[in-house]
């Protein structure tokens, strides 16, 4: 089997992903085996981007016109382009502001410094160029990862996941933290795939994995109003991960 | 028996059709170890297992009494079917069936068949026209009604060009549009397939109609049937759905009370008018 | 005829005969107040009192995720090793076992599933009868699925009247000698079926034509799919595979799935034969009354209650049937 071609970056992001992937330390001697990582820059120095990628795996959304760059560069020499956690397919936290005056939070942080000139509002990578896949999270589950590298070795892409946060949980048997307790569980509206890790613990789904695909935000809203939360803690709450929600 | 369980096969030859649809033969071994899988009815689906990735529902595309040899035609448009544009001969695949109801060979004795087939229909379609063609003297005439988008994605072309030329079936072609070329081959047309369905003469009383296509089209071929006299439980079509176990428990491919993967994938008309949604 | 009574004082003695049959579950309130069938341990008490848990006994029949076949280069496709290990329940209420006898006949019928197999075989069902709160509706649903269990608890004040149902219940009875007196009561005639008056099933015209607010029911609906995944004879499952990291092993799994999400009735390509929420919501509700394939004509809802419970929105089944009702009394 032709060893698979493979680049990994990390735009604007914690690198929490591209960690995720790295804690795989079971492993990574067996991936090595089947994987080239040729451009890697968090853990393989030299990074130098040269020839064609079955395969590129982008952490973080775009903010920076280096970023862009070097994305349309990616997509223009890989087979497949997937986008690796929330940020990568939603924006995530880094989007949490965006609306408000770009130049004025750049010097609210950065003060004078030019270092962040040029910065753009958070954008996720499928509003520049075209994705194949997306594997949600913040992180993504470990699992997650593993099946992706799974079927790119095989030259296949992940089945999206079509199915809520409380789908996983009710086949846990977990206490429904919605109903039972009235807590603003975002279960509902939150895609699925992590086996409802947090409200397993008792904490609500704080919607991490972005929306689930057709989710229900009207009725949603609507039943979060009657436990007593207003609309607009409900949408910062979903929008912290996911700019793109809209009332 | 587990019926979930796919018996071994090989990728024997590869035979790209169009750009996206490749003809594959498989080798299933022995009839006696393969759990019948190479014995199927025209019409019949298979499960074929790419080993990694999954499985996913084809119908059988070749002569139904190759012992032991399948013939799959196979879009590369699904998570499976993608990938499986990577396979070389000597492959290793899994393959389960047969499973459903065919078409209902039988009860076209001495009818007039009409075989009408868009797009990648044409696979399970030409199954049947070589069923059919093997015993030409059990049945009346023989019409074949096959349209594509453009010339390029007509399946079997070659094949299909060479039947044109029998008298004993009548063959006629159809594209959407031309393309790149000024012409398009013998026997065909820049029309829809309703509309070469309405020149059509035909006698209702002893003609059956054979359909497979997208959905889309179905309403426009039923209706066009209809309209030339042919009653329902002469138009046999074959059904699209997602038949994950194909053995009727996974449930996803309900066709109102009926399994698509049980008691499909072909139906008559007159099983399946009235109820929303069956056709597309 | 005089009726076998075991008194509550003797139900240890019987949850010990049983754990010795086989790992015994039975209805247990978890620390955070969830009702769920679980491992009893010894010493522990079954909640007897338990109407509904949240999942039904279909968990331990067809897991939530299994492995149904591993694929290795060489030996191709095989099932995997290993027995199912006896398991007795205890404390099943009628509607559970009706919906474990729906199950028996989707999964045993034609071509039974192995792995179901093995573990049905491998299972001991002790009935426990019930009332019925304001969620139940076994009273209103007709039903021709049976209730059937080896042992048959009808509780009574002081204990309970044990009844038989199958040749392992009766040897049970034989083992349970010392502890059951005789007592001149009356035996339940059927304590094994529904309670309550039957009504006819809605036609299928009904189904379609008296409900002309599909949307607006389907308004409601979250999609998050609790009400599928807690229904004892919902068993949609979706079948994936996963590649191993040597890039030619793999499993392959058996999940549950929801005819309420997006992916059901998808097929290659995207085209979708359940387009939105609406025609997954009324498909849902056509399966749970008018079923398909080999089960057709048999309404598989046996009135547990649960879906009404766990929907985050309050839609149910009888939501449904209260509707016909009034729109053709």
């Amino acid at each position: 089997m032709k060893p698979l071609r493979l680049a990994i970056a990390g735009l604007t992001a914690c690198s929490g992903c591209q960690l995720s992937l790295l804690n795989c330390e079971q492993e990574l001697p067996q991936m090595l085996e089947r994987i080239e990582f040729h451009f890697f820059p968090m853990a393989c120095s030299p990074a130098i981007l040269e020839g064609e990628y079955d395969a590129t795996l982008v952490e973080g959304c775009l903010s920076m016109p280096h970023e862009l760059d070097l994305l349309l560069a990616l997509r223009q020499h890989s087979r497949y382009l997937i986008a690796v956690g929330t940020c990568a397919a939603w924006g995530g936290v880094a989007a949490l502001r965006n609306g408000e005056n770009r130049e004025e939070l750049r010097q609210s942080v950065y003060g004078s410094s030019t270092a962040t000139s040029g910065s753009f509002s958070p954008q996720p990578l499928h509003a520049m160029v075209a994705v194949d896949a997306f594997i949600c999270g913040c992180p993504p589950e470990k699992e997650e990862l593993l099946n992706l590298i799974g079927d790119l070795l095989r030259g296949a892409l992940p089945s999206p996941i079509s199915h809520p946060v409380c789908s996983d949980c009710q086949m846990r048997e977990n206490l429904c933290l919605l109903t039972e307790r009235s807590a603003l569980c975002l279960g509902p509206l939150t895609l699925g795939g992590c086996g409802a890790r947090c409200p397993s613990l008792e904490v609500p789904c704080e919607g991490c994995r972005g929306p689930v695909p057709e989710a229900n935000l009207s009725e949603a809203l609507e039943l979060y109003l009657q436990k007593g939360y207003d609309h607009a803690a409900v949408l910062g709450r979903l929008r912290r991960f996911c700019p793109e929600w809209k009332s | 028996m587990n019926a979930s369980l796919p018996v071994p096969a090989t990728i024997t030859t590869i035979r790209p059709l169009t750009d996206d649809t490749t003809l594959y033969t498989l080798d299933c071994g022995l009839n006696t170890q393969n759990n019948g899988v190479a014995s199927f009815l025209p019409g019949q689906f298979l499960e074929l297992s790419l080993p990694g990735i999954g499985e996913v529902p084809i119908s059988y595309c070749g002569f139904p009494s190759a012992g032991g040899a399948i013939e799959l035609c196979i879009r590369h448009v699904g998570h499976v079917t993608t990938p499986l544009n990577r396979s070389v001969a000597g492959d290793a695949v899994g393959v389960r069936g047969p499973f459903g109801h065919g078409f209902p060979l039988d009860s076209y004795e001495n009818q007039d068949l009409l075989l009408i087939a868009g797009g990648l229909g044409m696979a399970p379609l030409r199954s049947l026209l070589l069923a059919l063609l093997n015993q030409r003297q059990r049945w009346g005439e023989l019409t074949l009604l096959y349209g594509a988008r453009e010339q390029g994605a007509l399946l079997f072309l070659e094949e299909l060009l060479q039947l044109a030329k029998r008298n004993d079936i009548q063959v006629q072609l159809a594209v959407d549009r031309l393309e790149h070329c000024l012409e398009g081959p013998p026997n065909c047309r820049v029309a829809l397939l309703p509309a070469l369905l309405e020149q059509l003469t035909i006698r209702p009383d002893r003609t059956c109609a054979a359909l497979c296509g997208p959905p889309v089209v179905y309403p426009y071929l039923v209706s066009g049937l209809k309209r030339i006299g042919l009653p329902d439980e002469r138009i046999h079509l074959s059904l699209e759905r997602r038949m994950k176990c194909g053995v009727g428990r996974c449930g996803h491919c309900a066709v109102g009370t009926f399994l698509c993967c049980c008691d499909g994938p072909v139906f008559n008309y007159a099983q399946l008018a009235g109820i929303e949604g069956a056709l597309a | 005829m005089p009726a076998h009574f075991l008194a509550t004082k003797a139900l240890e003695k019987l949850l010990s005969l049983l754990r010795k049959q086989g790992e015994l579950h039975a209805p247990q309130r978890g620390d955070d107040g969830v009702l769920r069938f679980a491992l009893l341990k010894a010493g522990d008490s079954p909640d007897l009192d338990a109407l509904r848990t949240q999942l039904p006994p279909k968990k331990y029949l067809l897991h939530p995720r299994e492995t149904i076949l591993t694929y290795r280069a060489g030996s191709g496709y095989q099932e995997p090793q290993g027995r199912s290990s006896p398991l007795i329940l205890f404390g099943v209420h009628p509607c559970d076992l009706a919906g474990i006898d729906y199950l028996d006949r989707l999964f045993l019928g034609d071509a039974p599933d192995p792995t179901y197999a093995a573990r049905r075989a491998a299972l001991t069902l002790i009935g426990l009868s019930c009332f019925p709160d304001n969620l139940c509706s076994c009273h209103l649903h007709p039903s021709t699925l049976k209730a059937s269990c080896d042992l048959y608890l009808q509780r009574q004040e002081e204990g309970f009247v044990i009844t038989s149902g199958s040749l392992q219940g009766t040897e049970l009875l034989e083992k349970l000698k010392e502890i059951i007196e005789e007592r001149d009561l009356p035996i339940p005639e059927d304590t094994r079926r529904f309670f309550g008056r039957q009504l006819p099933p809605p036609s299928q015209s009904e189904l379609d034509a008296a409900m002309p607010d599909w949307q607006e029911l389907a308004n409601h609906c979250l999609g998050c799919g609790a009400c599928s995944i807690c229904c004892p004879t919902c068993a949609c499952f979706d079948v994936l595979e996963f590649g191993g990291l040597d890039g030619s092993s793999s499993e392959r799994l058996r999940c549950w799935d929801n005819c309420l999400f997006k992916s059901h009735a998808e097929v290659a390509g995207g085209m979708s034969f359940q387009k939105n929420r609406a025609e997954r919501f009324r498909y849902r509700y056509r399966h749970k009354y008018r079923g398909f394939g080999q089960l057709k004509n048999i309404p598989s809802c046996v009135g547990c209650g649960r879906c009404r419970a766990a929907c985050p929105a309050g839609l149910d089944l009888r939501t449904l049937a209260e509707r016909l009702e009034r729109g053709n009394p």
